[in-house]
C-alpha cells in the first residue's frame, strides 16, 4: 500500500486550462474524496492519476515511485468507473478476473483469487451470470471485484454510486466505508455528491475551476472552511451569506452591521477596516428562535425531526434556517431567528475566511 | 415509430408502399421462376398467360447438360464472394477500429479519401486495373477477381464498421487499459465480441457486393472457364442459334439459392444478435 503525491498537476484541452496546478499529499491507507461542481475537474485529475489522460504538467508519485510515465497498470492502481464498465458478453467470473487473464495468470491462481473477491462481495452464488441478469448495487460490486484482484496500491473511483438509486447509494456507502477498513488500501474517490464526501472521506478535496479550495478532514471543512466556495458547497441546506458592514474590530472580535439586520459582535481575526464590505455565513442549523433576524416565512418543509424553513428578510435577503421540527412556524407569518456569534462565519470581499476563534476544536 | 400508433389510413398507405416497392422488387424474381418452367417453344409467343399447364422443371434437369461446367460455377461464385469477403473483413476491422478510436495525422482526409475512391465505379478503373494485374502476372488466376474486389469493397466495409464500433462505450475499453490490456488484446477480447451484429451486417452487405461486382471482373480479367463465376458462366446459354432462356433463368435462379437460404438463416441470427448484445446496461 502506498502514498499518493501529486505535485503542480496542470492540464490544458487546447486553450482551456482544466487544472491550474494542483499539489496533494496523500497519506497510505486514507480515503480521500476529490468534491466539487460539474466541470471542476476532479474526474480530469482522477483519470489523470490512473493513466487515461496525460497531465500537461507535474508528476504522480505513487509510494515515492513518480509514475507518470507509466502505463496505468504499471502505475499499481486500479478504477472503477461511473458506468461501472462491466463487459456484457462475459460472465461475472470472466469480468473479475479479466486482469489476471491479461496478466496471463494460471487457471488455479485466476480460481483463487477471483474467489476471494467473489467472498468479499458476496458474489459467489453470482459467478455464473452476465451482468445484464444483475441488479445495479450486484453490477457495482462486479466492478468493485475487478479492481480488487490485482491488489492494487491505489483505489480510484469515478463516481460510482451516482448510478444508483437513493436507497442503495446509502448501502454501497457503508459497504465502501467497510471494503476500505478490510483492505486498508489507500483509496481515491471522485463525486459530486457532498453527502458522499462527508460520509466516507478521511480528508475531502474541494475543487472549484481547477483549483482545489481546500483539502481537510470533514469536520474542518464544516466548522473552517477556507473560502466562500467551501463553506456553501459543504453543509445541507447550504450556508447563508448576509452582506454586511464592518463597524470595527477589536480583542473579542468583529462588530458588523448585517444589512436590514441587527449589529453583532463575531468572535473572529484577521484585517479588517471599518466600512468593508463583509459576508456573515450562517449555517440552517446554527440558527434558533429568537430575537434577531426577522423574516417572514415563504416555504415551509417539516422533516419530522427538522423543519427546513425558507424566508426571507425586510431588505429582500433570502434566509433559510432549520428549525425543531414542531417549531410553532407557519408559512406567511413573519418570524425571528438569532445565531449564537460564536457559530457564524465570516468572508472578506475576495472571498476567503477570516478565522473564528471560538470555533470548535479539531479532532486530529 | 411503433408500427401500432399509426391509425388505419396511415396503416393502409404503409402497407399499400411496401407491396408497391417489393412488387417492384421482386417482378423480375417472379418472372425469371416463371420463364424457368416454361417449355423454350412457348417462351416467345404473343399472348401472355401468367400460368399454363405445361410448366414443368425440365430447364433445371436440361441445363447441367448444355452447361456442363455448371456446377463448378456456381462454386466459383460462392467461393470468390466468400474469399473476398473474408479478406476484406480481415483488413476492414482493424482499420474501422482505428478509424473509430485513434487519433493519428490525416485521419479526417484519409477517411474522405476512401469515400472518394467509392465514387468511382469499377468500369472506369478496367483498362488500369487490367495492366496492374497483367504486370503481377495474375490475369485468369482467382486473384484476378478476387483482388480488385477486395480492394473496392474496404472503403465501404470501413464506413460502415467505424460507425458501429464508435457505438461501443468507451469506458469499457479504458477499463481494459487500466487493467493492462493492449489495444490488440482489448479489440479481440472486447471490442469484437461486442461487435458482433455489426460485424454480420457488414460481413452481409460485403458479401452481397462481392457477389455482385464479380461480372465485371470476370469477363475482363478472366478467360479461363474452370475459374469463371456464375454471372459469366450463364454466357454459355446464349448458343450460335437461340438462346435457352428457361435453362439460363433455372441456372440463375439455382445459383442464387444457396445464398439466399445463408442469408435467410442469417437473418434470423441478426435480429437475435442485436437484442442479446445489449452494450448499454
Amino acid at each position: 500500500m502506498a502514498t499518493l503525491d501529486l505535485r503542480s498537476i496542470t492540464k490544458s484541452f487546447g486553450t482551456a486550462s482544466v487544472l491550474k496546478g494542483i499539489d496533494l499529499a496523500i497519506r497510505d491507507k486514507e480515503f480521500v474524496v476529490f468534491v466539487g461542481p460539474s466541470g471542476c475537474g476532479k474526474s480530469t485529475l482522477l483519470r489523470i492519476v490512473a493513466g487515461l489522460e496525460e497531465a500537461t504538467s507535474g508528476q504522480i508519485v505513487i509510494g515515492g515511485t513518480d509514475v507518470s510515465a507509466l502505463a496505468p497498470v504499471d502505475r499499481g492502481i486500479s478504477m472503477v468507473f461511473q458506468s461501472y464498465a462491466l463487459y456484457p458478453h462475459l460472465s461475472v467470473f470472466e469480468n473479475i478476473a479479466f486482469p489476471l487473464r491479461v496478466a496471463k495468470l494460471s487457471e488455479a491462481e485466476v480460481k483463487s483469487k477471483v474467489g476471494k473477491a467473489a467472498e468479499i462481495l458476496q458474489l459467489t452464488d453470482k459467478l455464473h451470470l452476465k451482468p445484464g441478469q444483475l441488479s445495479g448495487g450486484q453490477r457495482q460490486r462486479v466492478a468493485i471485484g475487478r479492481s480488487i484482484v490485482r491488489n492494487p496500491k491505489v483505489f480510484l473511483f469515478d463516481e460510482p454510486l451516482s448510478n444508483l438509486d437513493a436507497a442503495l447509494r446509502g448501502d454501497m456507502r457503508v459497504e465502501l466505508s467497510q471494503l476500505h477498513r478490510d483492505l486498508s488500501a489507500t483509496m481515491v474517490y471522485v463525486t459530486h455528491d457532498q453527502v458522499e464526501a462527508m460520509t466516507m472521506a478521511h480528508r475531502i478535496v474541494v475543487l472549484n475551476a481547477g483549483r482545489v479550495e481546500q483539502f481537510g478532514t470533514p469536520m474542518e471543512l464544516y466548522h473552517h472552511p477556507a473560502t466562500r466556495f467551501v463553506a456553501t458547497f459543504i453543509g445541507q441546506p447550504n450556508m447563508n451569506l448576509l452582506p454586511a458592514r464592518v463597524v470595527g474590530q477589536d480583542a473579542s472580535g468583529l462588530t458588523v452591521d448585517i444589512d436590514g439586520g441587527p449589529r453583532m459582535t463575531l468572535p473572529v481575526e484577521g484585517r479588517a477596516a471599518p466600512g468593508d464590505r463583509v459576508e456573515v455565513g450562517m449555517r440552517p442549523e446554527n440558527l434558533h428562535l429568537g430575537q434577531g433576524l426577522t423574516m417572514k416565512v415563504r416555504v415551509l418543509e417539516r422533516l419530522g425531526g427538522v423543519s427546513i424553513t425558507y424566508g426571507m428578510l425586510a431588505s429582500g435577503q433570502r434566509l433559510c434556517a432549520a428549525l425543531p421540527g414542531d417549531a410553532p412556524i407557519r408559512e406567511g407569518e413573519e418570524l425571528s431567528v438569532a445565531i449564537n456569534p460564536a457559530d457564524a462565519h465570516v468572508f472578506d470581499a475576495s472571498g476567503a475566511v477570516m478565522r473564528r476563534t471560538q470555533a470548535p476544536a479539531l479532532a486530529a | 415509430m411503433l408500427i401500432e400508433r399509426l391509425s388505419i389510413w396511415q396503416k393502409i398507405g404503409v402497407y399499400a408502399a411496401t407491396f408497391v416497392f417489393l412488387l417492384f422488387i421482386l417482378m423480375p424474381f417472379i418472372e425469371m421462376f416463371r420463364v424457368s418452367l416454361r417449355p423454350m417453344s412457348h417462351l416467345m409467343t404473343a399472348d401472355f398467360t401468367w400460368w399454363s399447364d405445361d410448366f414443368s422443371w425440365q430447364a433445371y434437369r436440361d441445363m447441367w447438360k448444355t452447361v456442363p461446367l455448371l456446377g463448378l460455377y456456381i462454386f466459383n461464385s460462392i467461393f470468390i464472394a466468400t474469399a473476398v469477403t473474408v479478406l476484406t473483413m480481415v483488413v476492414v476491422v482493424p482499420a474501422a477500429y482505428a478509424y473509430a478510436r485513434l487519433e493519428f495525422p490525416f485521419r479526417a482526409l484519409s477517411l474522405g479519401g476512401f469515400l472518394a475512391v467509392n465514387m468511382f465505379t469499377g468500369a472506369v478503373l478496367l483498362i488500369p486495373l487490367y495492366r496492374v494485374l497483367r504486370s503481377l502476372s495474375l490475369l485468369n488466376t482467382y486473384w484476378a477477381i478476387i483482388i480488385p474486389g477486395v480492394a473496392f469493397l474496404i472503403p465501404t466495409g470501413i464506413w460502415l464498421l467505424r460507425s458501429y464500433l464508435e457505438k461501443i462505450p468507451r469506458e469499457l475499453e479504458e477499463a481494459a487499459f487500466v487493467d493492462g490490456a493492449s489495444r490488440m488484446y482489448t479489440l479481440r477480447r472486447v471490442v469484437i465480441p461486442l461487435a458482433v451484429p455489426g460485424l454480420i451486417v457488414v460481413g452481409t452487405s460485403v458479401f452481397i457486393g462481392a457477389y455482385a461486382q464479380q461480372f465485371l471482373f470476370a469477363i475482363t480479367f478472366n478467360n479461363v472457364r474452370e475459374i469463371q463465376p456464375l454471372p459469366a458462366g450463364l454466357y454459355e446459354f446464349v448458343g450460335y442459334q437461340d438462346v435457352t432462356w428457361n435453362e439460363m433463368m433455372a441456372a440463375a435462379l439455382t445459383g442464387v439459392l444457396p445464398v439466399m437460404l445463408f442469408f435467410l438463416f442469417l437473418q434470423k441470427y441478426l435480429v437475435a444478435g442485436l437484442t442479446a448484445g445489449a452494450v448499454k446496461e
